[in-house]
């Protein structure tokens, strides 16, 4: 097990000191960032703090002395998106908070995508991922689409407001297994019932797995609404997606 | 008492013979729609559909209150927002996308902002209400606080990072709104309004009370200074660390969600405004039965919670038995309870 003291940045030691108060994910914090190299940790502590400029330059001189844009984007930006995970699941931070670092990894991640795309690396799996009909809420949707995507998904954003039948073009144009659909009003939860109804009617139930995420919603209402899975942030979306792709793909190779 | 004298003695925090039942934000449901041929999108922008539709909360549903502004967007439509009017079975909404402004600056209060056909039908339900049933129950008006109406005028994402990077723009762009939320409140209490939701969405799931009370608990000051009714303040969320600052303002309540546990919650406001809430949405009234809303009820009744109602604009789906189970339930417990 590695010590904080292994971690050169000072921002991300105190960052893990006060902020991440359980014991086994300190542990493993002190672990990831005490593997990675002070400059991965140097982008890390940038985006924690919502510096995007700083992370623009920082990523753009790693890229720029060769270092492999995975390696930036897992050790430095995702790294840093861990501890602003913790902070925000933990109430230490809020959504202005969690916007100006999801800003700063974005800032990051648009050297890096072009890099990662012309490298032709194959997709972990492919995602549809929308808000619901009458709900122009995205801001949950956007960091969980922004996670899935730095965590090696391939995400069709069908946007906001997006009715059953979008849903179901989105998911058979794009031959997608796995759906995410978010509400923020307890006016338009219903619309993911209603979704997942279409689904079921258009036949396609079997081959797509739903998860379903949103402030107001929860694991009762998703379970009522007939969903595979809720995720209660972008983190959580991300295992989530993981989980029940493989579920999919354990179900498909025992039916083979 | 009455319904009307019922909501305002408990609004004042003064002795009523049993807990009122209260809708600050809509109950409106297809159903309902349906019931007295008043269906959205036109219930939303014609005063008479509007005042008809909106009566079903007392007249079917046997709450206290009679609250006509089902959404929270006809300020903004007058404001210069584009709306989304939607159909029957879904809300009309602002086009957040669609941001009509950037900077503080842009921010002007249209001339026409309290003639416009969107706050005029309001003006107009308001006072069709007061005069069919003004001396029954109280009727409860709706005016949007300033960070709500900034979410539609500048988009949400782009006004919580701007509340993020930069106060002070923030901070004047709330100071200049803030003439809309009084000037509608004003009409609305000329027009017949007993009270005032006024929602402020700096919901409790995506800013914290610090973030509430950096931006906000002066301004809502003002406004239980300068609106001489009584002030119903509306946020969602996980609210309770942000109660004991509400509880400063001179609101006279605060609509709660059923996130927050009703009796920490009264324990927090001590008795300094009336809690209004609690009944969960989406899984109680929408998903389950009476039973279960009569459970939620009852514990709100139990914590002393001064009035009961669903905790926030329901989903038009919401079956009106599980609403006519809040009033029936307030009613059977004060019968039990040896109060009327």
């Amino acid at each position: 097990m590695a010590d904080l003291k292994d971690i050169a940045n000072e921002t991300i030691r105190d960052e893990i000191t006060e902020f991440v108060e359980r014991e086994d994910e300190q542990e493993k914090m002190i672990d990831l960032f005490a593997a990675v190299t002070p400059q991965m940790q140097n982008i890390a502590a940038a985006l924690i703090e919502g510096e995007n400029d700083e992370v623009d330059e920082l990523t753009k001189a790693a890229l720029g002395d060769g270092i492999e844009a995975t390696e930036v984007m897992d050790d430095g930006l995702i790294a840093g998106m861990a501890i602003v995970g913790i902070k925000f699941r933990d109430n230490i931070i809020f959504v202005p908070e969690v916007l100006a670092c999801a800003r700063a990894m974005k800032a990051g991640m648009t050297h890096i995508e072009p890099i990662l795309s012309e490298s032709g690396i194959e997709a972990v799996g492919k995602v549809v991922m929308g808000t619901v009909k009458g709900d122009l809420h995205d801001i949950g949707k956007n960091l969980c689409t922004m996670m899935l995507r730095g965590a090696g998904f391939e995400v069709i954003d069908l946007g906001v407001d997006t009715s059953p039948d979008d849903f179901i073009d989105g998911l058979e144009e794009n031959d997608a297994p796995l759906l995410g659909m978010s509400a923020l009003l307890t006016t338009t939860m219903p619309n993911m019932g209603r979704t997942i109804e279409a689904i079921i009617d258009a036949g396609m139930r079997d081959d797509v797995q739903v998860m379903v995420g949103g402030a107001p919603v929860t694991q009762e209402f998703a379970d009522d609404m007939g969903a595979d899975g809720y995720g209660k942030d972008a983190i959580d979306c991300v295992e989530l997606a993981k989980q029940l792709l493989s579920e999919l793909r354990g179900e498909e190779a025992a039916g083979a | 008492m009455n319904g009307r004298e019922r909501v305002l003695a408990a609004l004042a925090g003064e002795p009523v013979d049993r807990t009122p039942t209260c809708t600050p934000t809509s109950v409106a449901t297809v159903e309902l729609m349906d019931l007295v041929d008043a269906p959205f999108p036109a219930a939303n922008r014609d005063a008479e559909l509007m005042a008809r539709l909106a009566a079903t909360s007392y007249t079917e549903l046997g709450f206290d209150t009679i609250m006509p502004v089902f959404s929270i967007i006809q300020d903004s439509s007058a404001l210069g927002c584009e709306i989304q009017w939607e159909g029957k079975d879904n809300w009309p909404t602002a086009k957040m996308t669609r941001p009509i402004w950037a900077e503080p600056e842009d921010v002007t209060i249209p001339s026409d902002f309290l003639t416009h056909p969107d706050t005029k039908c309001v003006l107009d339900a308001i006072s069709i209400l007061k005069r069919e049933y003004g001396d029954e129950v109280a009727i409860v008006g709706k005016t949007m606080g300033p960070w709500t109406q900034a979410y539609h005028c500048f988009g949400v994402e782009k006004f919580l990072l701007l509340s993020y990077d930069d106060p002070d723009k923030t901070r004047q762009i709330l100071d200049r709104l803030k003439t809309a939320t009084v000037d509608f409140g004003r009409a609305q209490i000329e027009a017949g309004a007993d009270a005032l939701t006024l929602p402020d969405h700096a919901t409790g799931d995506l800013v914290s009370a610090k973030y509430y009370d950096k931006y906000l608990t002066d301004l809502h000051r003002e406004f239980a200074n300068e609106l001489e009714v009584p002030l119903i303040l509306h946020i969602c969320g996980k609210t309770t660390e942000f109660m004991d600052y509400i509880s400063q303002t001179g609101f006279a309540a605060f609509h709660y969600d059923s996130k927050n546990n009703p009796k920490e919650s009264m324990e927090i406001v001590h008795g300094r405004l009336a809690l209004v809430g609690n009944i969960n949405n989406p899984t109680t009234l929408y998903s389950q039965g009476p039973e279960e809303v009569a459970a939620e009820v009852t514990a709100n009744l139990e914590a002393g919670v001064p009035l009961i109602g669903p905790e926030c604009a329901i989903p038009l789906q919401t079956p009106i038995d599980n609403l006519r189970a809040i009033p029936e339930t307030v009613k059977a417990w004060h019968r039990e309870h040896g109060s009327n």
